[in-house]
């Protein structure tokens, strides 16, 4: 034993990093050296192919940004979106996923249809509800008016508040059922005996998903809170299709004004920076999220 | 006494399913209508008179929407496979193998795939058009690879913690190596993590729209989603043909998540519960 | 073996179609320029059996392409060969290199047969950068149906149109019913339709002096003119600060609107078969302020063809763009599709007397205004985000007009200072 161990610990590590190479290379190819060479491009003046000679200098773009006041509109914009609409989809999800892990007939037809929003490109999901949020020919407004819920066609996408609510609503709508999924596949392995032992001691429902449901989801819950919240602090598809930003600049998100900087602007190094610190701000979110919610346990 | 509950169960299916199906019920009741019907105010909620023109004009005259599903397709396909292969390879080593540094390797691979992808285009352009990627099934599967490995990383990773380390001790005791372990052990007994995982990121695929607009120039390389979005004039928006190219292109992913979903449920079922 | 025979299939399905290497590869929409593209390619090739030409589709939504060329150039990709540019992005991708000049390609004959007032657009140190291929333009569509019943004239004025408007929206008596539909959300849309109200008010984006003067007196009026008609006569729905240009359209199609302010692509749709408004509408030139009769108040647009500096075969694609863009493939784009020519000559051809729509777009032209895309190079797009912005902003009352256009003026200044 005292022998082999040591050999058999080095053939183990050798196995595993035969195992992780090929990940490793992809994502250095896709994604460490466009990272990496967007972080350089940020410090620098340049342009990407070559005909202006690489400049350091330093954190000028960085200082410009934070003294740029549209930079912190789109910071604020998307927030704001974050924080709304992913407690709401954490909310439905876990009701969705506690009344699909019921059992009823049709379950397999609802769990997929549930699901489908979820399964459809953003881009187009989303000029689907531009349309039908229009204010003068839309579905929504038409039902409104038929059904004298509304005297006056309401102005859905041109009111900043009812601008940044509609997009929500279109986030949580897609993205609910993706929570809902990864939460319910986390109930389903709760052992059946726990609720029972709890029934035993009197426990009415509402205690039981308190006492024992919700503790045991910390793990899907983590998850399903990091993969949407990076969504949803990257969100671009979205208010590019439907507000174009708008009214004025009450939805613009800070991919869109990355994108507006990086391909209408052509301004590759400012680019970079704004999105090297959304990338710090979706970092410090993530850490945040496992750190509160790991040291509980 | 159960009728109660039992009612406002259904009822709670009910307006969940109604809800999520409601934007694309409309889109389908669009693709059945004329342009005159889908134009009309106040708006026709049944096609009136209902046509399947559109499909019958899409299909003749612009039969390469079936070209871009195809690709997608063989993209969505290829990419699902490299993800499963080398993330399952790089979780299982990262979660099983007792690897030195596995924990920070981990938030390594989950923060690069945090970056915006926008900004990724013009870099990653400039590599595949010097190594001869761009317009290759190969390239844009391996583009396609790296946005969606950390997602299958991590994924597959906590799905194999979940397997007994007991069976794969055994194994070892019997004289098996780490490789074969992996191939006649772990991959038979998570077969159905490596369903959800794969579905999930066949569905990421085919849905990403950016980098394949980028490198994939060439229209007989296109995928279905920059394949539809050629429908749109530059101020005009045919719905009767976008609602109908839309329609077609899901067919696709609505068979492959009906036939999967069993599984997709039962692989996160472990994956998550970690 | 799942996982073997898996790894074996993809292998299959890797396969690639074989590359086949064209001579030349073009990149252009298939909605802008309609199906005399293929007709062109079809008819060439014929010509020049020697050299292969490949189309490749691109989105005829401009930011989609945009993103397509501003990598593919700034990655100095030899593909595509020519490509189909927004007249906007002319003098813009000129100045950054990312068009070959045609002086030495093309002959001098072949550039002075267009429009030199388009060609202006693409020019940068006194070489031509890219050849207009089509043109089009804001005209003011209005219910013929509507001015007959209440026997009004055609609008020349906004003074006019605000008359007619209030008279045709009491007289209809519908909530529902509006004055005026445009484009007026954030987008370039909305920089056009200032351009055509501040122009038809004897201002515009550049003074006399062609400095930049954008909170001019006559702009300041104008502006005030279009936030007044929204919120103060309200003859314009609400919506009109998201429209895009297909939003307009289709109200104007549902007969619940009496003018409509959109580019000319709205003719086909509006006079189809099963239109509402078939026949019930007409167009003119885009109004002017009272007194500024001769002033300019059609926003152009248009599509521009141009070569890539670093295609591997540019003499082929001089060859082809001359064609591509030539009198000939012009006419016929303009009888067959409705395409308005860049050639003016093409407009005196007798074979133009059955496009009788086309004829009427190019008087609108005559009261044509650009854009200050030529003038402000690779800053257009920052100037045309500013204006927008701003215009936004005074439209949605966030601040008045005259701050918004000041605020404007010295963020443009300082734009293009460096």
């Amino acid at each position: 034993m005292s022998k082999t161990a040591p050999s058999i610990e080095r053939k183990r590590q050798k196995t595993g990093m035969a195992f992780i190479t090929p990940t490793l290379l992809i994502i250095t190819a896709i994604l460490v050296y466009p990272i990496l060479q967007s972080v350089v491009l940020s410090f620098g003046e340049s342009s990407i192919d070559g005909s202006v000679p690489y400049k350091f200098v330093g954190f000028k773009h960085y200082f410009a940004l934070l003294q740029t006041e549209r930079f912190w509109n789109a910071l604020t914009v998307t927030v704001i979106f974050t924080a709304i609409s992913i407690p709401l989809e954490l909310i439905l999800g876990i009701g969705l996923a506690l009344l699909l892990n019921e059992h009823f007939r049709f379950k397999g037809i609802a769990r997929l249809a549930v699901l489908f929003p979820w399964a459809l490109p953003t881009a187009l999901n989303t000029l689907m509800w531009r349309w039908m949020y229009n204010t003068d020919y839309g579905v929504f407004n038409a039902v409104a008016l038929q059904s004298g819920l509304a005297d006056r066609p309401i102005n859905w996408l041109g009111d900043d508040v009812l601008a940044m609510g509609a997009m929500v609503t279109v986030a949580v709508w897609k993205t609910s059922s993706f929570m809902a999924l990864i939460i319910l596949a986390g109930l389903q392995s709760i052992p059946r005996d726990l609720y029972e032992a709890g029934r035993m001691d009197g426990m009415s429902r509402w205690q039981e998903f308190r006492e024992i449901t919700l503790p045991l989801l910390k793990g899907p819950i983590l998850v399903a809170l990091i993969v949407r919240s990076m969504d949803a602090l990257r969100t671009f598809e979205l208010p590019f299709n439907l507000t174009d930003g708008g009214p004025v600049t009450a939805t613009e998100s800070l991919s869109l004004y990355a994108y507006k900087v990086i391909f209408d602007f052509v301004e590759f190094n400012f680019g970079a920076a704004i999105v090297v610190v959304q990338f710090l701000v979706i970092f410090a979110m993530s850490l945040i999220y496992i750190f509160t919610l790991r040291n509980k346990d | 006494m159960q009728l109660r509950p039992r009612f406002g169960l259904y009822a709670l299916v009910t307006v969940s399913v109604l809800v999520s199906f409601l934007p694309i019920i409309w889109l389908i009741l669009t693709s059945l209508k004329t342009t005159a019907g889908i134009y009309a105010w106040p708006p026709q909620y049944i096609p009136d008179p209902f046509t399947l023109d559109n499909y019958i004009n899409i299909i003749q005259n612009s039969p390469e929407l079936l070209i871009y599903v195809w690709n997608s397709f063989v993209v969505g396909f290829g990419t699902t496979v490299f993800t499963l292969v080398f993330g399952s390879m790089a979780g299982y080593a990262l979660s099983r193998l007792g690897m030195r540094r596995a924990g920070i390797l981990m938030i390594f691979i989950l923060a690069v795939s945090m970056f915006p992808p926008v900004s990724l285009i013009p870099s990653l352009f400039q590599n595949f058009l010097q190594f001869g990627l761009l317009n290759t099934y190969i390239g844009l599967i391996i583009a396609h690879t790296g946005l969606f490995l950390p997602f299958a990383v991590w994924m597959l990773a906590s799905y194999f913690a979940t397997l007994p380390v007991e069976i794969e001790e055994a194994a070892r005791m019997d004289g098996m190596g780490t490789f074969r372990i992996f191939r006649s052990i772990v991959i038979p007994l998570s077969w159905p993590g490596f369903v959800a995982t794969g579905l999930i990121v066949f569905i990421f695929s085919w849905n990403e729209f950016p980098l394949a607009l980028v490198l994939m120039t060439e229209n007989a390389m296109r995928t279905a989603p920059v394949g539809i979005s050629l429908y749109p004039g530059e101020y005009a928006f045919p719905w009767e043909t976008i609602s109908t190219a839309t329609v077609i292109a899901i067919i696709p992913i609505l068979m492959i998540t009906a036939i999967f979903q069993k599984q997709i449920v039962g692989g996160l079922t472990a994956g998550a519960s970690k | 073996m799942k996982f073997k025979s898996l790894v074996l299939s993809t292998a299959i399905a890797l396969v690639t179609l074989p590359a086949v290497a064209e001579d030349l590869v073009l990149s252009i929409g298939s909605r802008g320029y309609g199906p005399a593209v293929e007709r062109n390619i079809e008819s060439w090739s014929a010509a020049n059996p020697e050299v292969s030409i490949k189309w490749n589709k691109v989105s005829d939504v401009p930011g989609d392409t945009r993103k397509l060329y501003v990598t593919s150039m700034s990655a100095k990709s030899p593909s595509p060969d020519i490509f189909a540019i927004d007249v906007i992005w002319a003098g813009e991708f000129a100045a950054r290199g990312w068009l070959q000049p045609l002086d030495g390609l093309l002959s001098q004959k072949t550039i002075e047969q267009f429009n030199p007032a388009l060609l202006s657009a693409a020019t940068l140190n006194g070489s031509v950068h890219a050849l207009p291929l089509y043109t089009d333009g804001i005209h003011f569509f209005y219910r013929s149906d509507l001015l007959k019943k209440y026997g009004l004239e055609v609008p020349k004025t906004w003074e006019d149109v605000l008359a007619a408007s209030k008279t045709i929206v009491e007289g209809e008596g519908n909530p529902q019913f509006n004055g005026l539909v445009s484009m007026w959300a954030k987008i370039e849309g909305l920089f056009m339709n200032w351009l055509a109200f501040t122009n038809g008010n004897g201002g515009g984006f550049f003074d006399a002096n062609g400095e930049v003067a954008v909170n001019s007196p006559e702009n300041i009026k104008a502006t005030q003119f279009m936030v007044d008609l929204l919120h103060k006569h309200r003859l314009a729905p609400d919506s009109i600060l998201n429209s895009r240009p297909d939003d307009a359209r289709t109200l104007f199609q549902q007969g619940r609107a009496a003018f409509l302010m959109v580019q000319d692509f709205v003719h086909g749709p509006l006079s189809a078969e099963d239109s509402p408004v078939a026949g019930k509408f007409d167009f003119a030139r885009v109004p002017y302020f009272e007194g500024n009769e001769t002033a300019g108040s059609t926003t152009m647009g248009g599509w521009f063809l141009g070569i890539n500096p670093n295609s591997q075969n540019k003499e082929a694609a001089a060859e082809f763009l001359t064609y591509f863009a030539g009198y000939e493939q012009q006419l016929a784009a303009a009888v067959e599709d409705s395409r308005a020519p860049t050639i003016p000559s093409v407009y005196e051809d007798k074979a133009m007397m059955s496009a009788e729509v086309l004829a009427k777009f190019g008087k609108n032209f005559d009261f044509g205004v650009v854009r200050p895309s030529a003038t402000t190079g690779s800053n257009y797009p920052k100037v045309s985000e500013t204006m927008q912005l701003a215009i936004s902003s005074a439209l949605n009352q966030r601040e008045s007009v005259e701050d918004a256009l000041n605020d404007a003026q010295s963020k443009i200044i300082a734009i293009l200072e460096n």
